[in-house]
């Protein structure tokens, strides 16, 4: 199996050029970024200096030494509840686009490997859901099913599987063509085999590309949700409707200010590190397929 | 057409197996206390018969280009939808308007300023509009720029006193320089402002990274290396031979960016009390009226089919070698 292992060149070369790409100085930051939120997503019972469901008499307080970023219509302290709100939007965040990428990709891969009607069922569909705006529809879904974090999150994975899907597929439809799987055919090696060895592994660089930069994306997306009304409900410290509470008090700026620089700065480094690990990949295969 | 019919089904679908009930969220208290009245609503909606018969019956009406009764404003949703799209046209046209011209700039400038410093720092400003919550954006603005500096005016689309211009094209500033009207355009405009450079921030980012890479890609070409050795000032070269042969890709994003715009609307014509229909269609989502919810996804699945149709017109004309076919 070795010829096989050095036919599969052009991904090794793509991997090689990954170190550069993270030194530079975005990608560090994003990295940077992202690690210090998912630290704070785990640690932040532990950092947070106050309950972020505590109300408490000092209403509307700008921030001070004891309320680091002031405290909300209820007395609750802004800087707990940001940090606590990361514990809401980020994992929910990466369930989502594992699940998109869980049916995306399953369905892509199917359409781009099996080909026929199967492909043209798959793709027509992607495309319906193109046609119609994400948060249109989203918004449709929870208002079916009504308002919701759940409910949230599952119009956020309808929304956003026909991108995976188009990735996938057509990467499927690259490899299947590339001689290396041609090669391995004439050894004899039998199909499950070609996908397991040659393009599971060969999809998996752009794949991680897709998943930052839709990490970044779903975070938006369930964030105009919640702002809506739509996605988590009060009393909980999600940032999108924060935002909304600090939309009715516009004195107490810092209630809807903070929320917002907490998803700005998260979604940033996520879109950094997509972005430059895209220049590392073959940047036109996912731009394009990703349609957005 | 295809794709209308997909949409339909699927908005249809969408809005019909919910667990809430359209009569109970629009008679709120009296859907419990007065059974005649839920019967009656049902009955006049057509919510009685079964599913499969209520979507033919909506198909058949759609044909003729009726697309149903609101179940909120009690008005046949094609004349909602009237009222609104105006609003929204004007808003989203000028967004992208401001989102091309500021986004190819930028894209060009990151492009020939390949990796210094300006190329990290429009990087950091596209990226950073494909970042922000434009809710949060448009909440910042209305913040900074009305409440604290007073520089544009509030909500709405015109201050309260004046009065919208002779109806033409719907479009407030068109209408009002037709008519001669210039406070009317001037005060247009004032409105207009905030919300679209709220809305173009994610498009400016998007069109700003497909123009950079369009260009590097074509600065690498011969030709624009003989362009330069032939003595061609910059001007010309980037003008002349670089951006023309770059612009395919840059107009294939137009039809996306459409897509991102409807989505801005819903939000920024909340916060701005923009009488759209990305307002409206909010409000049919929050009441369950499944009926206006499906006529605005047709709405826009059409526009955006349409969009995309012009956009691959585009192409051919730009692009000779690509047929029309």
């Amino acid at each position: 199996m070795s010829s096989v292992t050095v036919l599969r060149q052009p991904v090794a070369s793509a991997w090689r050029r990954i170190p550069g790409a993270w030194r530079q100085p975005l990608t560090v930051v994003g990295l940077v970024v992202v690690a210090a939120w998912l630290l704070v997503a785990l640690l932040a019972p532990w950092l947070a200096p106050h309950d972020p469901l505590a109300q408490g008499s000092n209403l509307y307080q700008a921030p001070s030494a004891t309320h680091l970023l002031g405290t909300d219509e209820l007395g609750r302290d802004v800087f707990s509840r940001v940090l606590w709100g990361a514990r809401i939007s980020i994992p929910l965040a990466m369930l989502l686009v594992v699940l998109a990428f869980l049916i995306g990709g399953t369905l892509g891969g199917l359409a781009g490997y099996l080909g026929g009607w199967v492909d043209e069922l798959v793709m027509r569909g992607a495309d319906f859901v193109f046609a119609v705006p994400t948060i249109l529809l989203a918004m449709a879904v929870v208002a079916a099913l009504g308002p919701g974090l759940f409910h949230a999150v599952l119009a956020v994975v309808l929304v956003s599987w026909p991108g995976h899907a188009r990735v996938v597929r057509g990467l499927v439809r690259t490899i299947m063509q590339s001689e290396y799987v041609a090669v391995g055919r004439l050894l004899g090696s039998p199909t499950h085999r070609a996908l397991a060895v040659d393009v599971l592994p060969n999809i998996a660089g752009p794949v991680s590309v897709l998943a930052a930069l839709e990490t970044g994306n779903a975070i938006l997306l369930l964030s105009a949700l919640s702002f809506l009304g739509l996605g988590a409900r009060p009393p909980d410290p999600e940032w999108g409707s924060m935002v909304s509470t600090g939309a009715q008090h516009f004195e107490a700026w810092w209630i809807g200010v903070f929320p917002g620089i907490a998803i700005v700065s998260i979604v940033l480094a996520f879109n950094f590190l997509g972005d430059s690990l895209r220049d590392a990949f073959d940047p036109k295969t996912i731009i394009k397929a990703r349609g957005a | 057409m295809f794709l209308c019919l997909g949409v339909s089904v699927m908005a249809f679908v969408l809005t019909t197996v919910v667990p809430g009930d359209p009569a109970v969220a629009n008679l709120g208290d009296r859907a419990s206390s007065d059974p005649t009245a839920v019967r009656l609503y049902r009955e006049h909606f057509g919510l009685d018969k079964p599913l499969p018969v209520q979507y033919f019956v909506y198909l058949g009406n759609l044909l003729h280009g009726d697309l149903g009764e609101s179940e909120q404003s009690r008005r046949a949703v094609r004349i909602d939808l009237a009222e609104y799209i105006p609003a929204t046209a004007e808003l989203a046209i000028t967004s992208m308007v401001l989102a091309l011209l500021l986004g190819v700039t930028l894209g060009v400038i990151a492009a020939l300023r390949r990796n210094r410093l300006t190329d990290q720092v429009i990087r950091v400003v596209s990226l950073g509009g494909m970042s922000t919550p434009q809710f949060w954006l448009a909440l910042v603005a209305l913040y900074v720029f009305f409440y604290k500096l007073n520089w544009v005016p509030g909500a709405g689309r015109l201050d309260a006193i004046v009065l919208p211009p002779p109806h033409v094209t719907g479009l407030f500033s068109i209408d009002a320089l037709a008519a001669g009207q210039l406070d009317v355009f001037l005060n247009t405009v004032q409105h207009l402002i905030l919300p679209a450079c709220v809305l173009a921030a994610f498009n400016m980012g998007l069109f700003t990274r497909f123009t950079r890479s369009a260009v590097l890609e074509v600065l690498e070409n011969d030709y624009v290396r003989t362009a330069r050795a032939k003595g061609l000032p910059e001007v010309t070269v980037v003008f002349r031979h670089v951006l023309r042969a770059a612009s395919p890709p840059i107009v294939t994003v137009v039809g996306l960016a459409f897509g991102n715009v409807m989505t801005g609307t819903v939000l920024v014509e909340n916060i701005f009390s923009w009488p759209g229909i990305g307002q409206y269609s909010y409000r049919s989502a929050t009441g369950l009226d499944l009926t206006a919810i499906v006529g605005v996804m047709l709405f826009v699945a059409i526009v955006y089919i349409l969009v995309n149709m012009v956009v691959d017109i585009l192409y051919a004309v730009i692009d000779p070698r690509v047929g029309l076919a």
